[in-house]
């Protein structure tokens, strides 16, 4: 803390009277290490680098308003409260009182994150566009295992799985999901939540481990925190829904998972009893929440409507969803997989595709109890195997590997299912967070789904003179659209052409006018190019100009970080090349 | 003389007794205390207290420096006050106090936990309502995103399971440096102080001698040193002459050439003045050019740090930021298929890096010290 008073000669003043070592905050706060670390991840104060490190380079420096903000938190004090109560149930349990030291334990005072959470993010979008860490922590934590060395209990990882499950149902309602991206590392996922784009990042389906570099107490600080802000976010968004919000009621499930069948069909009859309202509520929050869970909800379902029929699920969902008011691509999302029903084979990423596939208006079910319809459906028609070969065929059915299922969501068109079908390599799996035209390098599968997706385009339009025969043949309109942009460059390279012609042309004639003195010739050439109706030319020189007068205007720091721009941008290009070089080279070498 | 002696008889008889005994205290006290039973008490045994009291009602207290103080409110606390969900805690209460109150709102708190939970939920709508006037008393603001670098960064496209074939080879190369750098590194570092060294051992006798004749070889040289500077000394024991007398001779001459000397530097120095002017152009050009230099080493500098920003946080702590390694297959770990692909388990460890590389961690090494 500063010192109202200072003795004379002694004035700080600068970085050394604004910023202050971790170990100088600590003594200030008088707090331990650990304590601190946890009130700066729960109020989001980070340590910060000064122009000069008074102190020395080996230290971590901390501005001094932000260590007077944490003197101010009622939590510093409630921590404290904490920290000696537990020295009573010590002392209670080093006297050998165990009695006494359980009733205390019972008794310990709780903190809660609400305030602080509401102290970080002002309005919901803010928390919205802080999501994105939150996710992908909530995610990871849903399938570490629990651990008694890391602290970690099995009651979080649960909650964590519960709240991912909760986000998830969210998000395939809402039909907001717009990309996926299947890495080495994991899942990539990116929706669009009332205007924010939030990515998270959700592990494969393999045990996860835990590594010797990594603190994962500090890891959990921030669960803690996370999960508190995942669980409001959610009440906000399944409120936003009418759907009222813890979902489903955690004992009689943590119940039911114990016996499934008994238990079903004491759901079964519990859920008979319910009025029309809640069930509505109920399937919209079911689906995605544990595994088991969602697996109970469905069987649940599937007794609770008259015919059995998985499609009026999905009806009961739609109609959930109609008062949302959607734009364009949330109807394009939703309609995707409309008319399609998928079946999981048991090898497949059941998790991820059981979250992509209603997200984009598909029905599944998969191999084992409680699915909404059996493998032998007869109206199924895309079978999800990731095997060299299937054993029974469905001829009704297509054969098609789970990648099919990402590319098409991210082309927003159903691909043809021949590269993807069962034994055959794939073709590469794409990032869709690649702006190919920012990049300037357009691979080759890219290229061919662009045309693919022109071709639907057209498709979806009426058009009244092509036949039915056309329009079924994509390849054909595909290639009208190249031949129709490749004649439009050669027109533009002609008409170059005859410009260059044409000031040749002038020049010829200039020369002839002004008779053959060959030494001041250039000089008028150079004159003349200034003054020629060149295009290309003026249009540079204009930009040129406004690139300069623009420059000018700007300041100094902003000059400065335009001009790296630029040089990042050369690199870019650079790179580009090398890469459009390197694949010529691949070819050759293949050839 | 009789008279007298007759005065001075003794009274011990029985009537001189009987006439000299008075009763008149006690025949008071019996009055008194018929009185006292009579009135209902003695006054002058009660304390003053009971008989008077004296009237503070319309008295003002005098007030203390200090309680004045207490009055006062710090304005991070009336900033506090304005938040519905804070509750004033004063460092400066006695306990006895504080401990009621909290007693007070922990009997509170369950009643309103149980009102909730009859509507079924524990939570409550945090950004329900949402308006201007709470963000403005918000009683700070917030800090900005700490860097540059997104919260999750995805991975570019050469790191997909099935990646294309000529961006896995650039994500490929990249790895392959990450990797080198470090090889490199190790080899062209310097050689790390071997712990153990071939030989023999040697023996404690031996390494006493050792040492000992290391001294003898140092008092040797001592001498010999010494030998010289004797030597010298003995060359530099004649008397010393003294400075030879200048004559009148000797010293107009040495006037003369400091005069010749000092016109010869004027002259020099008007040349180079003139010749400086010729050149003045040339001195022009110079000097732009080198403001040039300065302020493409401006720009460069300024670009370095962005580029450095994107990649890794400003030094925080003790320890640079290490980047973890690039998740890419290998060319022959490609199979095309999501069953039989090797993925990542070590996903903690990259959200651990990344919030290092936001700069919210301080980086650093052995997390675990067992």
């Amino acid at each position: 803390m500063p010192k109202h008073y200072r003795p004379a000669g002694k004035k700080k003043e600068g970085n050394a009277a604004r910023y202050m070592t971790r170990s100088q905050a600590l003594k200030s706060l008088q707090v331990n290490l650990n304590l601190f670390r946890r009130l700066c991840i729960v109020k989001g104060i980070f340590p910060r680098e000064p122009k000069k490190k008074v102190k020395g380079n080996h230290h971590t420096y901390y501005h001094v308003k932000d260590i007077a903000f944490l003197q101010h938190e009622p939590l510093l004090e409630k921590f404290r409260e904490i920290k000696t109560y537990q020295k009573k149930v010590l002392k209670a349990k080093s006297k050998k009182n165990e009695e006494l030291a359980r009733l205390l334990l019972t008794r310990q005072p709780t903190y809660k994150l609400d305030r602080l959470i509401r102290e970080r993010y002002p309005t919901f979008p803010d928390a919205l566009r802080d999501l994105d860490d939150c996710l992908t922590m909530v995610h990871l934590f849903a399938v570490l295992p629990a651990s008694d060395r890391e602290k970690l209990e099995v009651k979080r990882v649960h909650n964590c799985r519960r709240l991912s499950h909760e986000w998830q149902a969210y998000v395939s309602r809402t039909h907001s999901l717009r990309k996926v991206f299947v890495s080495v590392k994991g899942i990539y996922y990116q929706a669009e939540v009332e205007g924010q784009k939030i990515t998270w990042l959700t592990p494969h389906a393999i045990q996860q481990v835990f590594t010797n570099d990594v603190d994962f107490s500090v890891l959990l600080t921030f669960l803690e925190f996370y999960e508190t802000l995942l669980a409001f976010t959610n009440f906000k968004l399944y409120h936003s829904l009418n759907v009222k919000y813890p979902p489903i009621l955690d004992s009689r499930l943590e119940a039911l998972a114990a016996d499934l069948y008994a238990l079903s069909r004491y759901i079964d009859a519990s859920s008979r009893g319910m009025t029309v309202e809640p069930k509505v509520d109920s399937s919209s929050s079911s689906q995605s929440n544990d595994r088991e869970e969602s697996e109970l909800r469905l069987a649940q379902l599937q007794h609770q409507l008259p015919s059995s029929e998985p499609g009026a699920l999905m009806h009961l969902v739609a109609d959930n969803n109609e008062e949302v008011e959607e734009d364009e691509e949330t109807r394009a999302c939703k309609s995707l997989f409309k008319d399609l029903k998928f079946f999981l084979s048991r090898e497949v990423p059941r998790e991820s595709l059981l979250f992509v596939l209603p997200a984009f208006g598909g029905m599944v079910s998969w191999e084992g109890e409680g699915a909404p319809f059996k493998e032998d459906d007869e109206c199924i028609t895309h079978h999800i195997i990731d095997k060299p070969s299937a054993g029974h065929m469905y001829l009704s059915r297509e054969y098609v590997q789970p990648q099919w299922i990402y590319d098409s969501v991210n082309a927003r068109i159903i691909l043809p299912t021949e590269k993807y079908l069962v034994g055959r390599i794939p073709p590469p799996h794409l990032s869709p967070f690649v702006d190919n035209e920012a990049e300037g390098y357009v691979p080759d599968y890219a290229e061919t789904i662009k045309r693919l997706q022109a071709a639907a385009r057209n498709e979806v339009l009426p058009l009244p003179g092509v036949g039915a025969g056309d329009l079924e043949d994509p390849q054909n309109l595909l290639y009208a659209g190249v031949m129709s942009r490749t004649e439009e460059a050669e027109a533009a390279r002609n008409k170059k052409k005859m410009a260059t012609l044409e000031k040749q042309y002038h020049e010829e004639l200039k020369m002839e006018i002004t008779g053959t003195s060959a030494d001041d010739l250039p000089v008028e050439e150079e004159g003349e190019e200034g003054e020629e109706e060149d295009p290309e030319a003026a249009i540079k020189q204009v930009a040129n100009d406004e690139d300069t007068r623009s420059k000018l205007s700007m300041s100094n720091k902003k000059r400065k970080l335009y001009e790296a721009m630029k040089m990042g941008l050369e690199k870019k290009n650079e790179g580009v090349k090398l890469i459009e070089e390197r694949k010529r080279k691949l070819k050759k070498a293949q050839q | 003389m009789g008279k007298q002696a007759k005065t001075k008889t003794s009274r011990k008889n029985k009537k001189a007794w009987r006439a000299n005994i008075s009763t008149e205290d006690i025949e008071d006290f019996f009055e008194k205390t018929t009185k006292d039973a009579l009135s209902g008490g003695n006054l002058s045994a009660a304390p003053s207290e009971d008989l008077f009291h004296v009237d503070k009602s319309h008295d003002l207290p005098v007030r203390r420096k200090i309680e004045k103080r207490r009055e006062r409110v710090l304005r991070v606390d009336s900033i506090l006050k304005k938040n519905p969900f804070v509750q004033p805690i004063s460092s400066s209460k006695p306990k006895s106090k504080t401990s009621k109150k909290t007693t007070v709102t922990e009997s509170k708190t369950p009643k309103q936990a149980q009102k909730i939970d009859a509507d079924d939920s524990e939570m409550v709508d945090l950004w329900g309502d949402d308006s201007k006037a709470e963000r403005e008393s918000n009683p700070r603001k917030m800090s900005k995103m700490t860097s540059i670098i997104p919260a999750v960064e995805v991975d570019p496209a050469g790191c997909s399971y099935n990646p294309a074939a000529e961006s896995h080879e650039d994500m490929l190369a990249a790895a392959v440096a990450q990797e080198m750098q470090k090889v490199y590194k190790t080899e062209l570092g310097p050689e790390p102080v071997p712990l153990t060294i071939d030989g023999d051992a040697v023996d404690e006798d031996e390494r006493y001698f050792l040492g000992v004749d290391d001294g003898s070889e140092g008092e040797d040289d001592a001498e010999a040193g010494k030998e010289v500077s004797e030597a010298g000394d003995t060359s530099a024991s004649e008397p010393k002459k003294l400075p030879k007398r200048v004559t009148r001779v000797v010293f107009n001459k040495r006037t003369r050439q400091k005069a010749l000397l000092k016109k010869l530097t004027k002259e020099k120095l008007k040349e180079k003045i003139s010749n400086e002017i010729d050149s003045l152009p040339n001195i022009l050009e110079e000097i732009s050019r080198e403001d040039e230099e300065k302020q493409n080493k401006l720009v460069r500098r300024a670009i370095a740090k962005q580029d450095v920003l994107k990649i890794r946080p400003p030094r925080l702590g003790k320890h640079k930021f290490e980047a973890p390694p690039v998740q890419v297959l290998l060319t022959e770990e490609i199979t095309g298929s999501l069953r039989k692909l090797k993925a990542c388990c070590t996903l903690a460890r990259d959200r651990f890096k990344s919030l290092e590389k936001r700069g919210i961690l301080v980086p650093s090494k052995n997390i675990r010290r067992n």
